[in-house]
């Protein structure tokens, strides 16, 4: 039987991961220096896990919903995949509103590259997540079926 | 053969298909701090938007 990666699975795989990527992307941020926080350490710890959380239970559904579609077997790849995808659509409405309003939304490149690393860092941590509580790939490798 | 939609299910299916919907628009709410929408929103999350590359003033 190959692993069942679903929706239901997805979205506590998600939120864990995205919990923990909340938290790696505060730690990577200091170590770019892209963005200088604004909020005091308590706070971004609260709302960079909130946030995280958030898109992780998002991206988590969507690689589960997505397992017939995304073309990828390898859990890894499906998971930066989805992750990745979801960013962009974000970032292209991120690109509208800047377009529209540019004087209120502007677009800063090192942010921006870092927004893009570190989406695809949320769907290898939920794929890592995955790994560590289904435990290792079996035989058949970590396909996955919806 | 193991049934998937009976009654139950499909009404659980319908709750937590709403409740998805519900987490993916205040994801979006976040991620370009609509204040109309959530007021605080903006400034709650506003390094988070930044990391991730949001566009922001």
């Amino acid at each position: 039987m190959p692993l069942k990666f679903g929706v239901k699975d997805g979205i506590i795989v998600g939120a864990a991961g995205g919990v923990l990527w909340g938290l790696v992307s505060m730690a990577v941020n200091s170590a770019t220096g892209a963005f200088a926080p604004e909020a005091g350490l308590v706070h971004d710890a609260v709302s960079f896990t909130l946030g995280g959380g958030l898109f992780g239970v998002v991206a988590g559904a969507f690689i589960g919903a997505g397992a017939r579609f995304i073309p990828f077997g390898n859990i890894y790849a499906r998971s930066v995949f989805t992750s990745t995808l979801i960013w962009l659509l974000l970032r292209a409405g991120g690109a509208m509103l800047s377009a529209i309003e540019p004087e209120r939304y502007h677009v800063l490149t090192p942010e921006t590259l870092q927004g893009l690393l570190l989406s695809a860092l949320l769907g290898a941590m939920i794929a890592g997540v995955w790994s560590f509580w289904k435990g290792p790939s079996r035989e058949d490798g970590d396909t996955l079926k919806a | 053969m193991e049934r998937i939609l009976g009654r139950e299910n499909t009404g659980w299916m319908i709750i937590g298909a709403a409740a998805l919907v519900l987490i993916a628009s205040a994801m979006v709410v976040v991620a370009f701090g609509m204040e109309s929408v959530a007021p605080g929103v903006h400034d709650a999350f506003h390094d988070f938007r930044h990391v991730i590359g949001m566009p922001c003033h």
